[in-house]
């Protein structure tokens, strides 16, 4: 967590802990991996009665944030969820409320903006395909007359089931021949459109995943019909905007991977404190606790990292892309590093369902190849500073 | 500092500072071809500590040296934000730049002795540091005492009002450019090994100081050995208390692991460029476009930044309070850990043909010096071992080893030691 924190953030952190104390405990995380929503009663209207999706939303619309600058503010509440493996659409719900308070129309402000801050309504991000690797554009617009028809399918769509509001990120408007040239100004980049889950053609999936504590699924396009009115931004000119909503989804993700990192470490300090072996706190021996302080570092480099990110993107600099990516990549190797390690000290009770750590392992894993992988942000890294691709 | 006293306007003083700079010091080029290249030999670091001296000198007649230390010991009494707006006004002179005593000297051991040595002493000694007229080395390790400093078998005895010092020393960066050096000993043998150690600042042209450079791996004589015969040293030398020189060794320490922060690591600036060195080192292997050495480019790359990162966050918690020993180890052991890695990747993506070179081209040897040079920080200044003990113990709360020497009189340890069983 970023150490510099104003008195209001503070209380902001203490708020968040208060309720995910009340909500977020193994047992009830544990329950909720059976359940279709996988989030407790009224989850959404409660969390959103403590800021949570609108803290990117200005408050002309209904948002706000401790401090003024939210994406600080989230990242806190982010580090304080992975703590504790709270489920639910934190990052797509924050992803979708600030693409509409960015560029939305005031039609889908008043509409669906407002229902996101309060809680009211499920939105979720539909931008990749079923491979879930990170390149936007799995589904195609195709202009019709009248509107768009929309085809293809996502993956890795944050409770895709539940939703009732898609953001989809669509590959560059294809132009057919036959339609007139009322389309001029389309540029090749991406367009957003804001769907109801209800459209016809629409159908979502849900899928059984490794991470048990949130929920994933496909949605399908079938020559989606939608209104020219559905488009969230320019269309054809969305890349900008995509840019910056994978760089919240990559701080937001980063922070709650580094709260998850930390309480599984901090569970693994305290077990190598207490279990005995040859007569000694197994902390004890050099073996096991090298490990535990390479694991320590990296959880102190990697809370270094994620906030320079949070920092970066928050004040929207010229490197922020990059420095998110940074985070993306070291902490998704840390994470899993640190899930091995703590296994390790552990032993064979970490192996069993009933043990809190595989809980973390499978979060932390999926939480490492979502928003692209730490290989993927690598080769992006290169990209952001034009290291020719071609041989 | 007196506080009755008014301090300067802070506009008038950055003025005067600039101006100062601007008819005294020399302007740094604009391209860093100053950045050294090759091998460090023994005449390379004698003319750049010469000129070192020379930039501290007129930094300190014009006023400009040890801003913030005390005017009774030559300095200029100024608080901290002086300092700081002076650097900000030299940011683009030259200033001295003394290598591995800009941390050693004026990092780490001077500051020890202002807080342990006798006002008498630094009255006399501390105008001449900050006149760049003295240097001061580290006479710490031994052959028999590393990661166990408090082993030291550094003996010094007393004689009337001086004290006798006989043994070796090891690992003394730069020794053979020094004036003095701060040295740990022994003082008393029956007594555990933490109590009965005691500090010295000994001139290095003591007589029966013998002083050897060591050629390192890179071939460069950045080390030495120091035989003590029969050294001398008056008791007005001795920092801190007879003794009590393993409380000293602590402040020390805290300082010395504060010192691997650069001052680049103390703001969160932003990553910059790719890595550099190893992008043209991949440009000149042809290599750029494969999708393997751009894994690497980009590991290293963010290893960096997230070194400086973490360097803030220490410099953070240290600002916080957190002074201690653990919370600095993990700035050390970062670097222990990532500087080999990062010097292999150099060598992984220069390949066979950056191994070898012709000695006509500057530079060409960059990749294969860094290679030997980045395993010099998992063992300088405490290995990366001793790091992980500092944090699992300080910092984590983990219980320390038992330990067999730490309750039991020096000497005696000396003698078990050769038979040791594993039980006492």
């Amino acid at each position: 967590m970023d150490l510099e924190r104003t008195n209001d953030q503070e209380l902001l952190r203490d708020t968040a802990v208060k309720f995910i104390k009340e909500t977020g405990d193994p047992v009830t995380v544990r329950a909720l991996s059976t359940t279709t929503t996988g989030m407790p009663e009224k989850y959404l209207q409660r969390t959103a009665d403590l800021g949570w999706y609108a803290m990117l939303v200005p408050e002309a619309f209904g948002g706000g944030s401790v401090s003024g600058e939210g994406l600080r503010d989230l990242a806190i509440v982010a580090e304080e969820r992975g703590r504790a493996l709270q489920p639910g659409p934190f990052v797509p719900m924050n992803v979708v409320a600030t693409a509409l308070a960015r560029r939305g129309t005031d039609a889908q402000r008043d509409e669906v903006l407002a229902s996101i801050v309060a809680g009211e309504t499920l939105a979720t991000w539909a931008v990749v395909g079923t491979s879930g690797v990170w390149e936007p554009g799995a589904v195609r617009a195709t202009a019709t007359e009248g509107g768009f028809l929309l085809s293809g399918t996502c993956g890795a769509v944050q409770d895709a089931v539940c939703a009732e509001w898609l953001l989809v990120t669509a590959g560059t408007p294809v132009w057919p021949a036959r339609v007139s040239a009322s389309t001029a100004g389309m540029s090749g980049g991406p367009t957003q459109f804001l769907v109801p889950a209800s459209a016809t053609g629409v159908e979502a999936t849900a899928l059984e995943g490794l991470d048990l504590t949130q929920r994933f699924g496909t949605v399908s396009f079938r020559d989606v019909f939608v209104p020219p009115s559905s488009v969230v931004g320019e269309v054809g000119g969305a890349a900008e905007d995509v840019e910056h909503q994978l760089q919240i989804a990559l701080v937001l993700s980063v922070s709650e991977a580094i709260g998850a990192m930390d309480a599984l470490f901090e569970m693994t300090r305290t077990y190598s404190i207490d279990r005995i072996a040859f007569g000694r706190p197994i902390g004890s021996f050099q073996g096991v606790k090298y490990q535990l302080a390479d694991m320590s570092l990296a959880v102190q480099a990697g809370m270094a990292i994620a906030t320079a990110a949070t920092r970066a993107v928050q004040a929207g600099q010229p490197d922020a892309g990059e420095v998110a990516s940074m985070a993306k990549a070291w902490v998704g190797d840390a994470a899993i590093d640190i899930a091995q390690g703590c296994f390790q000290v552990f032993g064979g009770i970490g192996f069993t369902w009933e043990h809190d750590s595989h809980l973390y392992l499978r979060r932390l894993t999926m939480g490492s190849v979502l928003f692209g992988s730490p290989d993927w942000h690598r080769e992006r890294i290169c990209q952001l500073h034009d290291i020719e691709v071609r041989s | 500092m007196n506080t009755t006293e008014t301090l300067p306007d802070m506009n008038i003083y950055r003025e005067n500072a600039r101006r100062w700079l601007a008819e005294h010091m020399d302007q740094r080029p604009s391209s860093d071809a100053s950045a050294e290249s090759g091998l460090a030999t023994e005449e390379f670091l004698k003319k750049k500590i010469a000129t070192a001296r020379a930039l501290q000198r007129k930094l300190f007649d014009g006023g400009y040296s040890g801003i913030t230390w005390a005017k009774e010991y030559g300095g200029q009494g100024l608080p901290l934000e002086y300092d700081v707006a002076f650097l900000e006004a030299a940011e683009h002179y030259v200033m001295p730049d003394f290598d591995t005593f800009n941390s050693t000297t004026f990092d780490v051991c001077v500051p020890v002795m202002l807080e342990h040595s006798s006002p008498e002493f630094l009255r006399s000694f501390i105008p001449k540091v900050l006149a760049g007229e003295l240097l001061v080395c580290q006479f710490f390790s031994e052959p028999s005492a590393g990661s166990d400093l408090a082993g030291v078998r550094t003996r010094a005895t007393r004689d009337g009002d001086q004290w006798v010092i006989n043994g070796q020393k090891i690992w003394s960066t730069l020794a053979q450019f020094a004036d003095w050096g701060m040295c740990l000993t022994r003082t008393n043998w029956d007594v555990p090994k933490h109590r009965g150690l005691t500090w010295f600042a000994v001139p290095c042209d003591s007589a029966g100081l013998t002083i050897r450079p060591i050629r390192q791996i890179t071939g460069s004589p950045h080390f030495c050995e120091d035989f003590f015969d029969d050294v001398a040293v008056p008791d007005g030398y001795r920092i801190g208390e007879v003794n009590n020189g393993w409380t000293v060794t602590q402040s020390m320490l805290v300082r010395e692991r504060g010192a691997a922060r650069s001052a680049d690591t103390m703001s969160p600036t932003g990553p910059g460029d790719l890595v550099p060195d190893l992008v043209a080192a991949a440009r000149k292997a042809g290599q750029l476009a494969d999708p393997v050495v751009r894994q690497k480019l980009a590991r290293a790359h963010t290893n960096d930044y997230v070194s400086r990162a973490l360097g803030f966050r220490i410099a953070q918690m240290t600002a916080q309070g957190d002074l201690n020993t653990g919370v600095a180890a993990y700035g050390k052991l970062f670097k222990g850990v990532y500087t080999p890695i990062r010097a292999r990747i150099g060598v992984e993506i220069a390949g066979a043909g950056a191994m070898t070179w012709d000695p006509a081209t500057p530079g060409a040897d960059a990749t294969a010096l860094a290679y030997l040079n980045g395993r010099l920080i998992s063992i300088a200044g405490g290995t990366n071992e001793m790091q992980r003990n500092g944090i699992g113990e300080r910092v984590l709360g983990l219980p320390r080893e038992p330990s067999f020497d730490t309750s039991k009189p020096f000497n005696e340890v000396l003698l078990d030691s050769a038979h040791w069983n594993g039980k006492d």
